[in-house]
């Protein structure tokens, strides 16, 4: 098979130059040049500016919302560490006071119960002083009046007993 | 493969520009790299005026999801701004002349690289098919075209004509030029063109500034021919590989069915693995044309500097030596 190499059919010289396509080449960029640079670039780089802008903005904002949760954890760390020593001192507080009151309240009830026991001691002394002292009056009474009647007649062993056993009912009644 | 074959058994007959059906309409000769390059202009401004829609902030009621790009262009018209920016010319150009040159630098991106991926679309190869399984042809067909021929309305790859890659170099020319008048004014410019100040002023080495400014200005000429010379060459060789490569079968044709069902089998499978790689090619061109300009331009608006520390080791180098340090320069800078 033939195959014309250069002198192709219809075809130009490939190195010629043909002014037609080198003019139609140069207006032809000329007016997509024209039209892109005013119309299509800079709607293009406003785009891209935007939206860089918009990143830059976000990635910003993202940092200083991590930097404040940040300072707003250890801020409420410090609170919470405060807050339990806090309640660790009111605690121990509470305790140390606690333990104070027990202490008041068992040392005046200690205090109470000496004195009532010294009171119903007392009491008791007072109460025996006073029987005992009634009793002997009432011993001397019976004593008298016994020796009384002795003397106004001669008794005997019943006699004697029967004045014990009036003595002691006189006694009785007289107590009663 | 026999169809390839119909249509024209040459490689470069799929790859170097021609005329196209237009001609016959306007009545004067309008190639298909015109046509691509008129088409080419119309889908680069409708792909990015899409693609900043999507990428443009929303109204307010969209809440966190207006400052979201929805949409896969959009999102690879994103990724692409943003990469070029930040990962190539803020770290070569420096932030303030980047973004002085990123609307230049990244509509030449995009314009070429609209160009080269339109090349790997098979437009023409379509409408020679359809032509072949006997599709109507198009009415007023050139007086004196070959039958056998469909009229091409569209198809190539625009960036494969050497003269369209001069169209777009001039602008590279002349961003270069305008970066080095106004850092260095018209004086300047024509100083640095004669060899630097201290040549110009050292009067026993007159002899040396035309030299000097012959090389200078064949180097101004010679940076954007180089953008516009590797475009093409890189254009032309990927496509003329794969029309070479689906052509194999054709030329395997007097060996039998067996043999051309085996050839294009393999042929086939390899052109689409070329095709994966010319993908690639289509991309990493458009970046090489946008950086290189972007490289020169940066250049210029460090010359001074360049000079002044070259001068100071004793050394003076040409503009090309100078360029060689400019992206350390700049960072230094």
């Amino acid at each position: 098979m033939n195959l014309p190499i250069l002198a192709a059919d219809g075809a130009a010289n490939p190195v010629s130059f043909q002014a037609l396509p080198a003019i139609t080449a140069f207006v032809v960029f000329g007016v997509v040049l024209f039209v892109l640079a005013k119309f299509v670039w800079p709607t293009i780089a406003k785009g891209l500016d935007d939206r860089n802008h918009k990143i830059v903005s976000e990635i910003k904002a993202a940092e200083d919302a991590r930097a404040a949760a940040k300072a707003a954890q250890a801020e409420f760390e410090k609170s919470l560490a405060s807050a339990r020593e806090e309640a660790a001192n009111m605690i121990k507080q509470a305790r140390a006071d606690a333990q104070r009151v027990a202490d008041e309240l068992k040392a005046r009830n200690d205090q109470e119960l000496a004195e009532k026991v010294a009171r119903a001691n007392a009491d008791i002394e007072a109460a025996r002083k006073s029987a005992v002292a009634e009793l002997q009056a009432q011993s001397a009474a019976l004593a008298t009046e016994i020796a009384g009647k002795i003397l106004r007649r001669q008794v005997n062993d019943q006699d004697n007993q029967r004045l014990v056993q009036e003595s002691l009912k006189e006694l009785a009644t007289s107590r009663r | 493969m026999t169809l390839l074959l119909a249509s024209g058994a040459d490689p470069l007959g799929h790859v170097l520009d021609k005329s196209s059906a237009f001609s016959g309409v306007f009545g004067t000769d309008i190639p298909l790299s015109v046509v691509s390059l008129v088409i080419g202009g119309v889908i680069a401004l409708a792909g990015l005026f899409f693609a900043a829609g999507r990428i443009r902030t929303g109204p307010e009621s969209q809440g966190h999801r207006r400052y979201v790009t929805e949409g896969r262009l959009a999102q690879l018209v994103e990724v692409l701004v943003d990469g070029l920016y930040t990962q190539m010319l803020e770290p070569v150009m420096g932030a303030r002349l980047a973004k002085t040159w990123l609307p230049f630098l990244l509509s030449t991106f995009f314009f070429v690289l609209t160009l080269n991926l339109m090349g790997m679309v098979p437009l023409m190869d379509m409408q020679e098919i359809l032509h072949a399984f006997g599709g109507h042809a198009p009415e007023g067909e050139q007086a004196g075209a070959d039958a056998k021929h469909a009229l091409i309305w569209i198809g190539g790859t625009a960036t494969a004509s050497l003269s369209v890659n001069i169209g777009l170099a001039a602008w590279a020319f002349l961003a270069i030029q305008w970066q080095s008048i106004r850092e260095l004014g018209v004086g300047g410019w024509l100083e640095h063109l004669a060899g630097g100040k201290e040549l110009v002023q050292n009067k026993g080495l007159w002899f040396v500034v035309p030299i000097i400014f012959l090389v200078e200005v064949l180097g101004l000429v010679i940076k954007p021919a180089a953008l516009a010379i590797r475009l093409f060459a890189n254009m032309v060789g990927g496509h003329t590989l794969m029309a070479t490569l689906m052509l194999f079968g054709a030329m395997a044709a007097t060996l039998g069915v067996a043999a051309v069902s085996g050839i294009s089998l393999v042929a086939g499978v390899a052109a689409v693995a070329i095709s994966f790689m010319e993908l690639f090619v289509a991309f990493l061109q458009a970046f090489v044309f946008m950086f290189l300009t972007a490289v020169f331009i940066s250049q210029m608006a460090h010359h001074d500097e360049h000079h002044d520390e070259e001068h100071g080791h004793g050394e003076h180098h040409g503009s090309e030596s100078a360029a060689a340090h400019s992206p350390g320069a700049v960072h230094g800078h």
